[in-house]
């Protein structure tokens, strides 16, 4: 399966040979792919690049060799305005300016569509709205988005991936900082966004519970190498126990956690 | 719509206040007119020919250059704080005012070593001006340079010290090896003024201050989406090289110009941006911008009115009184905000 081409507009991303890294190479030899309205989660130990994977997966960062293809086309030959229709980005943290209302931070997430001074139009403005209703923030357009708890945060910077409508929304480690009914809810939220918003999410997670619950496929980045299967699959092939170089530590495949 | 009342009582407020501020520095310098020659000079009445010699020669112009001043170098300081993150960063931390100073220095003072005399005051006034505008420039291309290798904004804001620290040992070691006349025309220059602009400088300045602004107006949709980090807007389709150079590119314009014309003038940019944003509450640059454009103005004409104390022969320089209003908001801003 991986290594091969796909045209079919089914696989919208495609990771061929992608080696990750700026100067030098972080992790190489990535084979990866993910069709329409499909969760993945990206597992890892911590320094494996994750977050690397994600940033350029939207051209945050770029990567040292090998193909990103989204619908067939190289990300590389995107322009910037066209790729924010096609992904977004969640980061695991981000600064929050003072004074700066939500429905304003929600307004900025119309960059690729507003005209040259940034004003939404009314179908946005509408939009915003109702994203707030989805991701539980009903009534709080108004507040100063410096006063926000971290869950409500995080709902909020989801709401931004809504907003900007991409197909694929990437979210950086989204219940690390949060508490256990924070995560929750987080989850919950991704779960309704892919059933009925019919986006692509792909996000890293150390919840391997989670992942395994809640996701189509899995991308493992080992410590000797790369591998994407569904949940149960991966299961069966003892893939989990790939995942850390110490031996020492098994995957229990009923509890689905180590031991 | 509650939000745009609130804004509009603001604005209309700073605007009768500048206005009140703009009246009071025509009004009062070292010499005290009575209110209705002022009136009849600007309205073309009958006045003492001394009083309409001294609003039309002296006052007026130095006042249109106060406002343009305190102005631009304050939307400087708001863009630069968004650009870099930093509640602290303007053209003078950044070091184009150093660049500046560097090329004025080198002007004045360097030109003796070659033997060369400025007699004519015009050649003098026009070379300090190239001067200071190559130096800001110069400056500012090595921002743009470095500022694609330095990902981290505190990087960039170290890199502007350094600036300031190279450019202020080579400006000593000029000082050191300069005529003292020489080094009084450079100390007179750091110090400041908005006095002695001609008509023609007042309009060079003008026009390249409003090209300034016409590209900070362009900038505000992308200043908005940095509001929220680097990452994500790189994210939202912003195009963040392009972003930089056309901000960094709108405020060596506006400072550069300004430092070129009345000499390094601080604080007012760190400061002035606080202050607006005190007063709305609204972190949005399609209000910021424009307020804090006014608020500029105004703090700078009160500054110059200050500065002229009235009644009195005498001019303080035009940085130390904006050094005595700018620090104490800086200060309350670094206790206010835990700044790490």
């Amino acid at each position: 399966m991986a290594g091969s081409r796909y045209v079919n507009s089914d696989n919208l991303l495609v990771l061929e040979n992608l080696s990750l890294g700026y100067n030098k190479t972080i992790y190489s030899n990535i084979n990866a792919n993910a069709c329409a309205a499909q969760t993945i989660a990206v597992v890892g130990a911590n320094g494996t690049g994750k977050s690397t994977l994600l940033r350029s997966l939207c051209g945050i960062l770029p990567y040292r060799s090998g193909k990103i293809e989204l619908y067939g086309k190289e990300i590389k030959k995107y322009k910037a305005s066209q790729l924010a229709q096609v992904v977004s980005f969640v980061p695991s943290q981000s600064p929050r300016a003072k004074n700066f209302s939500l429905f304003d931070m929600l307004a900025t997430s119309c960059y690729s569509r507003t005209n040259w001074i940034g004003k939404i139009d009314r179908q946005d403005s509408v939009k915003i709205e109702e994203t707030l209703v989805k991701v539980g923030l009903e009534g709080f357009g108004k507040r100063d988005i410096s006063t926000l708890s971290d869950g409500e945060f995080q709902r909020a910077a989801i709401a931004r991936s809504l907003v900007q409508d991409s197909h694929i929304i990437l979210l950086d480690e989204p219940t690390a900082f949060l508490d256990i009914a924070n995560k929750i809810t987080i989850t919950k939220l991704l779960a309704n966004i892919a059933a009925n918003e019919k986006k692509t999410i792909v996000f890293s997670t150390h919840d391997l519970q989670l992942a395994i619950k809640l996701c189509d496929k899995i991308w493992i980045m080992g410590y000797n190498g790369f591998i994407q299967d569904t949940p149960d699959r991966l299961i069966e092939k003892g893939a989990f126990d790939k995942i850390f170089k110490d031996s020492s530590l098994k995957f229990d495949p009923n509890l689905f956690t180590f031991v | 719509m509650k939000a745009k009342g609130k804004y509009f009582t603001i604005y209309s407020l700073i605007i009768i206040s500048l206005s009140i501020f703009i009246a009071l520095n025509l009004l009062l310098g070292s010499v005290l007119f009575p209110v209705k020659d002022i009136i009849a000079a600007i309205f073309g009445g009958e006045a003492p020919e001394y009083v309409s010699n001294i609003l039309f020669s002296h006052r007026i112009p130095k006042a249109i250059t106060a406002l343009l001043a305190g102005a631009a170098l304050s939307v400087c300081g708001l863009q630069m704080q968004t650009l870099f993150r930093n509640p602290l960063a303007d053209p003078y931390i950044l070091g184009i005012s150093s660049g500046a100073g560097l090329g004025v220095a080198i002007f004045v003072m360097g030109f003796s070593a070659f033997g060369i005399t400025l007699s004519s005051s015009i050649a003098a006034n026009v070379g300090t001006v190239v001067a200071a505008w190559l130096g800001a420039f110069g400056v500012t291309l090595l921002i743009l340079m470095v500022s694609s290798r330095l990902k981290e904004s505190i990087s960039l804001l170290i890199f502007g010290i350094m600036i300031a620290s190279v450019t202020g040992a080579i400006i000593s070691l000029i000082q050191y090896f300069s005529s003292s006349a020489q080094l009084k025309v450079f100390v007179v220059w750091t110090m400041g003024s908005f006095s002695g602009l001609s008509p023609t400088n007042i309009w060079i300045m003008f026009i390249v201050i409003l090209t300034g602004f016409a590209m900070t107006v362009f900038n505000i949709k992308d200043l908005n989406a940095l509001l929220l980090g680097e990452a994500y807007a790189k994210s939202l389709g912003v195009n963040l090289e392009r972003t930089r150079r056309s901000i960094l590119v709108a405020t060596t314009l506006l400072a550069g110009s300004v430092t070129a014309f009345c000499g390094p003038i601080g604080f007012i940019g760190i400061a002035v941006p606080h202050i607006a944003r005190m007063l709305f509450r609204n972190a949005d640059h399609k209000v910021l911008v424009p307020a804090t454009a006014i608020l500029g103005a105004t703090i700078m004409i009160i500054a110059d009115t200050i500065s002229q104390m009235p009644g009195q022969p005498e001019v303080l320089p035009i940085n130390t009184v904006s050094a005595l209003l700018g620090v104490p908001v800086i200060l309350y801003i670094i206790m206010k905000s835990k700044i790490s």
